[in-house]
C-alpha cells in the first residue's frame, strides 16, 4: 500500500535522539530549523493560511501530487528513507564489530581502516542522494546550469539542517575537520568493487546516475568534487569543529567526548536525520506547489 | 424465542467487537478520502499529459532588481516557481501553472471583479493574488513574509511578461493540433535525468 504523506508528517517525532541531535546543531545554523510536525500545521506555517477550507484544499492537492508516482515525490521519499536505514546498518555492523572485538576502551586503540573507508562511501552516497532527491522533488529549475546551482545553493530551513548534519555527523565526527580532502582522495583511489561491497551504496545504487558501478563512482566523485568547496566554506563559516559538535551532543549522550569512534557508530544507528528532515522538505515543497497551483 | 434471547445476548458482544476493531484501526483522517481517490488502479494523474512543459514558463518570469533576487525553486510539468528573496530572505513565491491539470483553478476567475494588466485577477486566502492569462495560465504571487503586502503582489504580477505568456497559448493551441495527430508518437514524460556535473 502506498505511504500516506499526511500520516508520515503527522507522525514525525517531536523529541527523541534524532530531534535532540539535530537541535544540538542549532548553534551552527541558528534559527534555521524548528522541527515542523503535523501536516495541517506545516500547511499553515508554510503558507500563512488559516482558513480551514483553504488548508484542506491545499492538503488535498499536495496529497494528489505526492500519490502520482510520475511526479517523483515518492522516489525522493524512498531515497531519504533508504539512505538512512542502509547507513544505519553500517553503524550496527561497525558497533557490533567493535563490541565483539574488545573492551570499550580497547576498541578506541584499534581503529582499523575499514570503517573509515565505509564512512567515506557513506558520506559520498548521502551527498549524491541529496542531489538526486532534490531533482526528483524540484525538477531541474531554471534555464541554465547556473540557475540550477543557484537553486541548490538557496537551501534553508530543514534542508540546510540536513546538510549541517551530513557535514557534522558523517564528516567531521568520524573523519575529522579535514574530512572533505580525506574523502575525495580516498574515493579517487577506489574501484567499483569497493562500492559494490558497501551497504549504503547498495541500498540506493539504482537511483544514482551511471550505467554501472564504475559510472556511478565517477558521478559520485564528480559530485563530491564540485560540492567540496561548498562544504569547506560551510564548515569554516559556521565554525563547525569536532569538539563543538561533540560538546552539543554530550548534553544528552554521556561521555561522548572520549569515545568519538563509538559516537559515530551510535549516531549512525540512532539518528535518522535524512528521513526526518527529508519528509519535512518533501511536505514543504508539495505544499508550496499545491498552494500555487490551486 | 430462543434465537431472540440469544440475539439479545449476542448484540452487545457484537457491538463491543465492532467498537474494539474500529479502535484498533487508525482513527479516520480528513484526508483519507482524497488518499483513496488518488491511489490504486485507474486513479487520475495529478498532472494532465497536455500540460505545458514547466521549463517553457521560465522566460516569462520577472528578473531580479535592486535588493530583490529571483531564485528558481521548482520546475515540473505544468508548473514553475521562483523564490523572491530580499537581502537573502524569502519574501514571496512567484509561480505560473497550466490549469489544464486543475480546471477549478481557472474556474474561480470567472467571477473575478478585479483585473491586473487587463487580466482577471483574484485574491485567494490572505496571502495569494493571482491572474489568469487566456483562460489557461495562472500567474500567482504568494506572500511569504508579512511585510509583503497585497499591493506588492499586484506590483510583482505586472512584472511578468504576461503578453509573452498570452502568445504562448496561441502557439500551444496550434501545436496541440499537431500533437493530437501524432499523439502515439509523443515521447513519454520522463523524470529529470541527471547528467554528471561538468
Amino acid at each position: 500500500m502506498s505511504k500516506k504523506i499526511y500520516e508520515l508528517v503527522d507522525k514525525l517525532p517531536k523529541g527523541g535522539i534524532t530531534v535532540m541531535a539535530l537541535k544540538s546543531l542549532d548553534k551552527f545554523v541558528p534559527g534555521q530549523w524548528d522541527n515542523l510536525v503535523g501536516f495541517d500545521h506545516t500547511i499553515k506555517t508554510v503558507t500563512g493560511e488559516t482558513d480551514p477550507a483553504m488548508v484542506q484544499a491545499i492538503g488535498e492537492r499536495a496529497i494528489t501530487l505526492f500519490n502520482d508516482k510520475g511526479e517523483g515525490y515518492q522516489r525522493a521519499l524512498w531515497l531519504y528513507q533508504t539512505v538512512d536505514s542502509a547507513s544505519g546498518m553500517l553503524g550496527t555492523a561497525a558497533l557490533a564489530n567493535r563490541i565483539g572485538q574488545d573492551t570499550f576502551l580497547g576498541f578506541l586503540k584499534n581503529i582499523t581502516p575499514k570503517p573509515e573507508k565505509a564512512q567515506t562511501i557513506d558520506l559520498s552516497v548521502k551527498l549524491v542522494t541529496e542531489i538526486v532527491a532534490f531533482c526528483h522533488i524540484n525538477g531541474i529549475p531554471g534555464d541554465s546550469l547556473g540557475d540550477f546551482l543557484k537553486s541548490l545553493g538557496d537551501y534553508s530551513g530543514e534542508s540546510i539542517m540536513r546538510m549541517a548534519a551530513l557535514v557534522a555527523f558523517d564528516g567531521v565526527i568520524p573523519l575529522g575537520a579535514e574530512f572533505s580532502t580525506k574523502v575525495l582522495s580516498s574515493i579517487k583511489g577506489m574501484g567499483p568493487s569497493d562500492l559494490d561491497k558497501n551497504r549504503t551504496f547498495k541500498g540506493v545504487k539504482d537511483a544514482i546516475p551511471g550505467n554501472d558501478s564504475k559510472g556511478k563512482l565517477a558521478f559520485m566523485t564528480e559530485s563530491f568534487e564540485s560540492t567540496k568547496g561548498w562544504m569547506d566554506k560551510f564548515v569554516a563559516e559556521k565554525g563547525i569543529t569536532q569538539s563543538g559538535v561533540v560538546d552539543g551532543l554530550s548534553r544528552f549522550i554521556e561521555g561522548s567526548q572520549s569515545k568519538l569512534d563509538y559516537l559515530g557508530a551510535f549516531l549512525d544507528i540512532s539518528v535518522k536525520y535524512y528521513e526526518h528532515t527529508g519528509i519535512q522538505t518533501l511536505a514543504r515543497r508539495l505544499i508550496e506547489r499545491a498552494v500555487a497551483e490551486l | 424465542m430462543l434465537p431472540t434471547r440469544w440475539l439479545r445476548r449476542l448484540a452487545p458482544m457484537l457491538v463491543c467487537l465492532v467498537l474494539f476493531m474500529t479502535a484498533c484501526s487508525s482513527a479516520p483522517n480528513k484526508y483519507d478520502q482524497v488518499q483513496k481517490d488518488t491511489t490504486g488502479f485507474g486513479k487520475p494523474a495529478a498532472v494532465s499529459k497536455d500540460a505545458q512543459k514547466g521549463g517553457t514558463f521560465n522566460q516569462f518570469f520577472p528578473k531580479g532588481e535592486g535588493d530583490y533576487d529571483l531564485v528558481p525553486s521548482q520546475e515540473k510539468k505544468g508548473f514553475a516557481a521562483y523564490k523572491l528573496n530580499k537581502n537573502g530572505s524569502t519574501v514571496a513565491t512567484l509561480s505560473i501553472n497550466d490549469t489544464t491539470s486543475l480546471p477549478a483553478a481557472a474556474a474561480k476567475y470567472s467571477s473575478a471583479t478585479d483585473t491586473v494588466a487587463g487580466y482577471p485577477s483574484v485574491n485567494q486566502g490572505t496571502t495569494a493574488t493571482g491572474l489568469l492569462v487566456n483562460g489557461r495560465y495562472q500567474v500567482k504571487v504568494l506572500s511569504r513574509d508579512t511585510s509583503f503586502s497585497q499591493a506588492d503582489r499586484v506590483d510583482w504580477l505586472q512584472k511578468f511578461d504576461l503578453k509573452g505568456l498570452a502568445e504562448l497559448e496561441v502557439a500551444a493551441n496550434k501545436s496541440s493540433d499537431i500533437k493530437q495527430a501524432s499523439k502515439l508518437n509523443a515521447p513519454p514524460t520522463l523524470n529529470p535525468v541527471l547528467q554528471p556535473a561538468a
